[in-house]
C-alpha cells in the first residue's frame, strides 16, 4: 500500500513558486529520501505533507488522508522533525519530553524516548545549554514519542557530529526495520545513499531526477581531481576524465579506488599527479557538473 | 484532554517566566491595590472614592495581566517557532489556542479576585455586593480579553514590539474606565470608550447591571473569533 502519494504538487509563497508539479510515491516501509540543495523546495513539500501549509495545486495523500483537511487525524498517525522549530529554553530536556508526552496519545515512556535519541545523560540539563547537535537529538525524540507510522524528517543530522549522525542513521533503518514509512530530505548525497530505498532530486521547485536515475547520479558522485601531467593525452589515461584548464576530474562511485588505479597508473609511467584531491562530491557539485547529466 | 494538556502548559511557562511573572502580575496588583489605598489613606476620597477606583482598576487587571500577557507570550512563542512546532503534535489549533486563552483567563481572574479581597482590608472597599454579577462579569471578561489578546498577534510584526504594541490598548482601556484618575472627555469620546470590553466589565461591577456589558462583551469576543480564524499567525514573516 502507498503511505505517501504526491500528485502534482504546486506551492508558492506569495508570488515565489517554491514546489512546480512534483510527483512521487512511497510504498509503506519504505525510506524515500528527498535530495536538494539549499531553496530547493523540499521543507516546502515536507510541510503540505504534514499539512502545516495548504497546497495550491495538485494532491497530496498521507496514509490515504488530504494533511490539510484531515490534520487531526493524520497527525495521530504521523511524526514530524521539522528543519526549523523552537523549544522552550528554560525547561530540561526531561520536562520537554513530559510536556510533549502531555500531547501525546499513547507516548513512549520518557526514558525509551530519551535514549532512542541518545540523550540519556542529558535529561537534567537546560534545552538552552544543548549544542546544535544534541537539540536536533531531542528533535528526533519528540517526533518518535507517538511511535509514528509515518515519519518525515527534515535534513535531521544537519549540525550532529559523526558519531551522532551515525547513531540517527541507525535509529532510522531500525524504525524502517519494523514498518515506519519515513520520507527524509537532505543535501548529503551519502545519507541518502546510506538509508534510502529510492530517491528524488529536486532542484528549482522540480523533481530533477527520480529512482534509479538519481541513484546512477548519486553513484557516479565521487571526485578524482589533479592537474593533467604535461603532454598527457587525456584519452591515455586508465580511466575517462573530462579536462579543463588542465585540470582533470574523474568521477567514480569509489572515488579512493578510483584514485588508486589513476596513481598506480603514474607511478608506471614516472609520472606526477600534481594536486591530487579526492572527495565524495557534495549534491553542489552534481549540478555544478557542465555535463549535461540532470535533465530538466 | 488535550485542551487540558495546553491549559497546563500555559499555566506552567507562566509562573516560569519572572519578568512574565513581575509585569502582568506585580505591577498590575500594585497598582490595582496601590491607587485605592492611596485614595483612602491620603486624599479625602474616603471609602467611596477608594471603591470607585478600584473597580476601575479591574480595566488594568484586564489589560494587562489577560490582553498583554496573552500577546507577549503568543509573539514569543510565534517568532521562536515554537508554535510551529506545537502544530506538530496531535493538538488543534483550536485546542492550542483556547488551551492558552483558558488559562490566561484563569490567571486574570484570580488576581481580580486577590485584589478585591486586598483592597477590602487595604482601603476598607466593600466586598463585591452581588457576587455573581461580579464573578460573571469578570470571568467573561478575562475570557474576552484573553481572546482578543490571542488575535492582536496578529498585528504584532515581531516579539520584541508586543509589550509596546499593547501600551494604546492599555491606556485607552485604563482611561475610559476612569482608573488614571478623572480626565474630562467629550461625551461622544466617553459614550464610544464606554463600548470597550473592559468597560463593560466595571459597568457591571459598579452597577449590578449584567444584561448589557454581557452583550457588548459577546460582540468583541465574536470579533476576537473572527480576527483568529483570519489572521491569526503561527509562524514569524519572513522577509
Ligand atoms: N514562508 C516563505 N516565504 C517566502 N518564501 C519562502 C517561504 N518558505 C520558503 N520560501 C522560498 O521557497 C524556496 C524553497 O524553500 P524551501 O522549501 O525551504 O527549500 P529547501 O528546504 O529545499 O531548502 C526558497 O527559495 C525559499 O526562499
Ligand atoms: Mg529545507
Amino acid at each position: 500500500m502507498t503511505a505517501i502519494d504526491v500528485r502534482g504538487l504546486r506551492k508558492s509563497h506569495q508570488e515565489f513558486e517554491a514546489v512546480r508539479g512534483i510527483s512521487f510515491e512511497v510504498p509503506e516501509g519504505e525510506v524515500f529520501a528527498l535530495l536538494g540543495r539549499n531553496g530547493a523546495g523540499k521543507t516546502t513539500t515536507v510541510e503540505v505533507l504534514a499539512g502545516l501549509q495548504r497546497a495550491d495545486g495538485g494532491t497530496v495523500r498521507v496514509l490515504g488522508l488530504d494533511p490539510y483537511a484531515d490534520r487531526a487525524a493524520v497527525r495521530r498517525r504521523t511524526g514530524i522533525m521539522l528543519q526549523e522549530a523552537g523549544f522552550f529554553p528554560d525547561l530540561t530536556v526531561a520536562q520537554t519530553v513530559d510536556t510533549w508526552r502531555d500531547f501525546t496519545a499513547a507516548p513512549r515512556p520518557r526514558e525509551e524516548a530519551l535514549e532512542l535519541a541518545g540523550l540519556t545523560g542529558r535529561s537534567g540539563t537546560k534545552v538552552r545549554q544543548l549544542s546544535g547537535g544534541e537539540k536536533r537529538r531531542l528533535d528526533l525524540a519528540l517526533a518518535l514519542l507517538g511511535r509514528p507510522d509515518v515519519l518525515f524528517l527534515d535534513e535531521p543530522t544537519t549540525g550532529m557530529d559523526p558519531q551522532a549522525r551515525a547513531a540517527t542513521w541507525e535509529v532510522i533503518r531500525d524504525l524502517a526495520g519494523r514498518g515506519t514509512t519515513v520520507l527524509l530530505t537532505t543535501h548529503y548525497l551519502e545519507e541518502a545513499q546510506r538509508l534510502a530505498g529510492s530517491m528524488a532530486i529536486m532542484d528549482e521547485g522540480r523533481i530533477v531526477a527520480a529512482g534509479g536515475m538519481a541513484e546512477t547520479l548519486a553513484a557516479r558522485s565521487g571526485r578524482v581531481a589533479f592537474r593533467l601531467p604535461p603532454a598527457t593525452d587525456p584519452a591515455a589515461l586508465p580511466l575517462p576524465v573530462t579536462v579543463e584548464n588542465g585540470l582533470a576530474v574523474c568521477r567514480a562511485e569509489d572515488p579512493d579506488l578510483a584514485a588508486q588505479r589513476l596513481l598506480t597508473w603514474a607511478a608506471e609511467r614516472g609520472l606526477r599527479l600534481e594536486g591530487l584531491e579526492v572527495r565524495t562530491a557534495t549534491l553542489e557539485d552534481l549540478f555544478l557538473d557542465t555535463s549535461p547529466k540532470v535533465a530538466r | 484532554m488535550s485542551l487540558a494538556a495546553t491549559y497546563r502548559l500555559g499555566t506552567r511557562l507562566f509562573w516560569r517566566d519572572r519578568s512574565m511573572v513581575f509585569a502582568s502580575v506585580v505591577t498590575p496588583v500594585g497598582l490595582a491595590v496601590g491607587l485605592p489605598a492611596l485614595m483612602r489613606h491620603v486624599t479625602s476620597g474616603g471609602v467611596a472614592g477608594a471603591t470607585a477606583l478600584a473597580q476601575s482598576a479591574i480595566a488594568i487587571l484586564l489589560a494587562i495581566t489577560a490582553f498583554m500577557n496573552i500577546t507577549v507570550a503568543l509573539t514569543g512563542r510565534r517568532d521562536q517557532l515554537v508554535l510551529k512546532r506545537l502544530r506538530t503534535t496531535r493538538l488543534t489549533d483550536g485546542q492550542l489556542l483556547l488551551g492558552q486563552i483558558a488559562s490566561t483567563a484563569t490567571q486574570t481572574v484570580v488576581l481580580i479576585v486577590a485584589c478585591a479581597v486586598a483592597v477590602r482590608f487595604a482601603a476598607g472597599v466593600p466586598l463585591p455586593a452581588d457576587p455573581l454579577v461580579f464573578a460573571a462579569a469578570t470571568i467573561a471578561g478575562s475570557v474576552v480579553l484573553s481572546l482578543l489578546g490571542a488575535a492582536y498577534t496578529a498585528a504584532v510584526p515581531r516579539a520584541e514590539l508586543a509589550a509596546a504594541y499593547t501600551m494604546p490598548v492599555f491606556l485607552l482601556c485604563g482611561v475610559s474606565a476612569g482608573a488614571m484618575g478623572p480626565i474630562p472627555l467629550p461625551g461622544w469620546l466617553q459614550t464610544a470608550l464606554d463600548l470597550l470590553p473592559t468597560s463593560a466589565v466595571v459597568h457591571a461591577v459598579r452597577t449590578g447591571d449584567l444584561a448589557v456589558p454581557l452583550l457588548v462583551l459577546a460582540v468583541w469576543g465574536a470579533a476576537g473569533l473572527v480576527a483568529l480564524r483570519l489572521w491569526f499567525r503561527w509562524e514569524p514573516r519572513r522577509s
